[in-house]
């Protein structure tokens, strides 16, 4: 017999089902992004969030004791589903707990759902938990928002617990002072200088997860107000740079299976959550937003998916706060130093061709540019390029991280096993200098002897199919609906994505799972010259009657390179516009210097933020979303056509 | 390690409230993080602070477990006061470990070593990454102060006990020194470029200091700091971890630097010798001279455990804690039990 709440996920799939295949917002037959209804996208939403959880629930074994992580367990106790495994996992899985902020943010939303499940037991239970297990606050920003959002929150179930109560000796009133501050100044730096840990299809989901904490669960109004608005802010900053679900641009962080593949990354995974694109993924963040009662404003849901015109979206960005080494560009947001960060993307129809400046500018996992194209089903697809100079250092590892010069390094590759190794596919790096006009890209590296490890390396995945090294010194290739032309500097050999000399035994096994799968095929273009570079033209197919006429056209391009005593090119692109960089110098567009001192937070057709405003304003057609983080206001408007 | 109660420490640490009417002794502290076993993570496997106890010469965990331990101060003038370096920020306990309670705010974290004011537990000062931290009423609440500093690395600082207005720090650029506690930094024009690791005042002569630095080796000041000058040059581009002072003969002083051992002189700094061969590594982390048993010095090498010698490095005893990474190796002043 089938139980009631089978039956009940059954029909909740079935409907997913039918909205997903009747209004795809990519397929042929899907209406224009503007005309579909905001009645319409909040229901198709709510779909998707009651098959999220249902996903969840039903994927619980209620015989298995073993398996089910603080957000099953959450999952269950919202249903109110498989009651006596929840509490029984509930013990065995958090006796002892263990990870920091990471067991804090899923334990609260545990205790705010099961709220009305959970008995005096268990109650006893996770307050002894909290009064016993002291969690590190991290180092990083992600960290930081999770540790200080959970404890906020469960601290204000209990607003008269004495600091007997809790592990760190607090009152639940001084926690949640503490707390609050913490959380509204992170708001107030990150809408006045950009995010530290900015445009991470990896660790977006860090920063929903606890926005969406503060949406369904802050009893504070401006708590909640304001959490609700820093999840508008995040989600815009990705939808502006988003192609079907793939996280476009520059990346602070990203992690080798989602350069590889990113269609995997978390990102994707909030796309389909929050959008309708791409497929379901199982994923904490979205088990979280989809409990948590937050609806997205339907002007994400027009910026996310409309991509009938291509366009130029910059963003300014901040590094991680830097210790040491901060360097002459740095400058002090409350007495801790950051350098800024510049980015660009070319959001076209069908690819986004992203960049930052380069530079140390995050730590370990920062991904400098990137191209990603649209691919009609994700699976399987490394439909990407990117390059870097593979750079380790103690002066980077302790430039952001509270560590010895002479262990940092060895510490880090004890979780990020890659870092110290010259196939690595992320990181920034000092010598590498990245300019961009619209689908052009220019790098340049000037790397001193003695560097650990003196090359550049440019991924050509497996799926740029056609590749044609020229004559001419263009690599010309295609991927999906684009074509590529690269142009490098200086000789290279190929050299395939391989790890298996790099990954120790046992260590990084979670880098290493399935990597053969990942990466086969896929190869780097590797060139030892000290002094290099490369240019990147970009193209859609549909511009081109033949692959033959793309080639020919690029072969007409007038480029001039000088490597000594600095790397030079002077080069005019597909559009004829006249581009000119030179290491160390600032780089011009028909003669004028690109102007990195007007950069705004935001700046491009869908969304608008000048520095230091605590605001930002989405744009879609006639209708404009203002966030004011100030005022701690959320305004839709209407303006008149002009 | 054997696992006892926290009072036994308790007792030890509390014993005698002041040590105006008690008689003193240093207890060894240390601590780390277990980083050995750190495969595929970027959390260490267990870390904390342990005091040495001299009845059963093992170590027992002081505090509350968090991950990023760095150091331990006590008041000497309420040696129930403990305070905990931390990464979350700075803990105290009032009642000789007993309770304890974070001070801090979320402005205030990553801290690296803590000073008291001999004569006076309200004023508190603390180095983090972040900066340099004062407070004023025993640890409640915290100011940045970082007036005249180039770099806010703040490493470690020793209180004057001379002269408590005057405080040495040492940062990511070199020592600084305050004459007003804390509230303004001058650099000392002498000091090492660098940042500073390790400083370490004379208990029989505090005349007489010394520094570790990252990549310029040892450094020494007869004069009270005033001045400082290179010693050492086989360590001289070294990145020096640990640097201490013979508790009662000021010519004997050692120091240990990563992939340098341990190095000892016995002439006041002129001539060094290497007395690391009986050592497992030559990755040197910590080193401090036991003031209860000053010919013993002890030496924690990276995740090969901590050593003991009392014989001038002939011989060494194994002090435990194999595979960790030790932040701190240090004296705190109690009441003798």
């Amino acid at each position: 017999m089938i139980s009631p709440y089978r039956l009940l996920h059954f029909t909740r799939c079935l409907a997913v089902a039918a909205i997903l295949v009747g209004s795809s917002v990519n397929g042929d037959d899907s209406p224009p992004v503007a005309e579909i209804s905001e009645a319409d996208l909040v229901h198709q939403y709510r779909e998707r969030c009651d098959y999220v959880i249902d996903q969840t629930v039903a994927n619980t074994d209620p015989n298995d004791l073993t398996r089910g992580s603080n957000f099953t367990i959450a999952a269950n106790l919202f249903r109110g589903a498989n009651l006596d495994w929840a509490r029984e996992r509930l013990r065995l899985s958090n006796d002892p707990p263990t990870g920091a902020m990471f067991w804090m943010h899923p334990m609260a939303l545990l205790m705010h759902v099961g709220r009305e499940e959970l008995n005096e037991d268990d109650w006893a239970f996770i307050r002894e938990l909290w009064r016993t297990y002291f969690p590190y606050r991290g180092d990083t920003e992600n960290h930081w928002v999770m540790y200080y959002v959970s404890l906020y929150l469960v601290a204000e179930m209990f607003p008269d617990a004495g600091p007997e109560a809790w592990y760190n000796g607090k009152s639940s009133v001084e926690i949640m002072a503490d707390a609050k501050e913490f959380i509204l100044d992170w708001m107030r730096i990150t809408t006045s200088y950009g995010q530290g840990e900015y445009d991470s299809p990896n660790y977006i989901e860090e920063y929903t997860r606890p926005m969406a904490l503060l949406v369904g669960w802050a009893r504070d109004p401006e708590l909640q107000q304001m959490g609700k608005m820093m999840m508008d802010y995040i989600l815009l900053d990705y939808a502006v740079e988003n192609l079907g679900g793939l996280y476009g641009g520059a990346h602070s962080r990203l992690y080798p299976r989602y350069l590889l593949q990113p269609g995997m990354a978390h990102s994707a995974a909030h796309a389909w959550l929050l959008w309708g694109q791409g497929e379901f993924s199982s994923n904490g963040g979205t088990l979280m937003i989809a409990m948590s009662g937050y609806t997205p404003p339907s002007i994400l849901f027009r910026i996310a998916s409309d991509r009938d015109k291509a366009y130029v979206h910059k963003e300014l960005k901040r590094t991680r706060w830097r210790f040491r080494h901060a360097g002459p560009n740095a400058f002090e947001v409350d007495g801790k130093s950051t350098i800024p960060v510049y980015k660009y993307s070319y959001v076209h129809p069908d690819f986004i061709l992203g960049s930052s400046q380069g530079g140390l500018l995050q730590p370990i996992q920062q991904q400098t540019w990137s191209l990603v194209w649209r691919e009609e089903n994700l699976e399987g697809k490394s439909n990407t390029m990117f390059g870097l100079q593979p750079y380790s250092s103690p002066i980077e590892g302790t430039m952001f991280f509270n560590s010895d010069w002479d262990t940092v390094t060895d510490l880090i590759a004890r979780s990020k096993v890659d870092y110290d190794s010259p196939d690595k596919l992320e990181g920034g790096s000092p010598y590498e200098q990245v300019f961009q006009h619209e689908a052009t890209l220019i790098a340049l590296y000037n790397i001193p002897e003695g560097t650990r490890f003196p090359l550049i390396s440019t991924l050509f995945s497996r799926d740029v199919n056609r590749r044609v090294e020229d004559e001419s010194g263009w690599i010309f290739g295609q991927g999906g609906p684009v074509y590529i032309a690269y142009r490098p500097f200086a000789p290279g050999e190929w050299k395939p994505v391989d790890w298996t000399g790099l990954l120790k035994g046992g260590a990084g096994a979670w880098f290493s799972t399935g990597f053969k799968e990942l990466s086969e095929g896929s190869e780097c273009l590797v060139s030892y010259s000290l002094k290099n570079g490369y240019i990147v033209e970009i193209a859609p197919v549909s511009a081109y009657e033949t692959y033959r006429d793309f080639q020919e056209a690029v072969r007409a391009l007038p480029v001039e390179v000088r490597l000594e005593p600095t790397p030079r090119v002077r080069y005019t692109n597909l559009d004829g516009v006249k581009l000119e960089a030179e290491y160390g110098r600032t780089p011009s567009v028909d003669g004028e210097n690109v102007d990195y001192s007007s950069w705004k937070l935001f700046d491009g057709p869908f969304a608008q933020a000048e520095r230091e405003s605590q605001s930002l304003e989405m744009i879609y057609g006639s209708e404009r979303y203002v966030l004011d983080f100030k005022n701690r206001s959320a305004e839709t408007s209407v303006v008149e056509s002009e | 390690m054997k696992r006892t109660t926290i009072a036994y420490f308790i007792f030890v640490l509390v014993m005698g409230f002041s040590p105006l009417e008690a008689e003193e002794e240093s207890t060894l502290f240390i601590a780390f993080a277990m980083t050995k076993a750190q495969e595929a993570s970027s959390i260490p496997t267990d870390s904390g602070i342990y005091l040495r106890s001299e009845k059963d010469n093992s170590w027992h965990r002081i505090g509350p477990v968090i991950q990023s331990m760095n150091s331990l101060a006590v008041d000497p003038s309420a040696p129930a006061t403990i305070f905990m370096a931390c990464g979350n920020g700075i803990v105290r306990s009032k009642d000789g470990g007993e309770t304890w309670r974070m001070v801090t705010g979320w402005r205030e974290s990553d801290f690296l070593k803590i000073a008291i004011d001999p004569e006076n537990g309200d004023n508190i000062y603390g180095t983090s990454v972040w900066g340099f931290h004062l407070s004023r009423d025993g640890g409640e609440s915290w100011t940045s102060a970082n007036k005249g500093l180039n770099e806010k690395y703040c490493r470690t600082i020793i209180v004057d006990h001379r002269n408590q207005r005057r405080l040495v720090l040492g940062t990511g650029d070199g020592i600084y020194e305050s004459r007003n506690g804390g509230e303004s930094w001058t650099r000392v024009r002498s000091s090492p470029e660098s940042a500073i690791l390790r400083m370490d005042r004379s208990l029989n002569n505090p005349d007489l200091w010394i520094a570790g630095s990252e990549g310029e080796g040892v450094y020494l000041s007869a004069n009270d700091g005033k001045s400082w000058r290179p010693v050492a040059e086989t360590l001289s581009e070294a990145n020096v971890y640990g640097v201490s002072l013979h508790p009662e003969n000021e010519n004997r002083m050692a120091a240990g630097g990563w992939s340098e051992g341990l190095w000892v002189s016995n002439d006041g700094g002129d001539s060094w010798e290497d007395r690391s061969s009986g050592l497992p590594s030559q990755n040197v982390t910590a080193v401090v001279f036991d003031e209860n048993h000053p010919d013993r010095l002890w030496v924690s090498t990276f995740e090969e455990g901590t050593y003991y010698t009392d014989d001038d490095g002939k011989t060494w005893k194994d002090g435990d804690l194999y595979g960790a990474y030790v932040f701190d190796l240090d004296f705190v002043t109690s009441a003798k039990e």
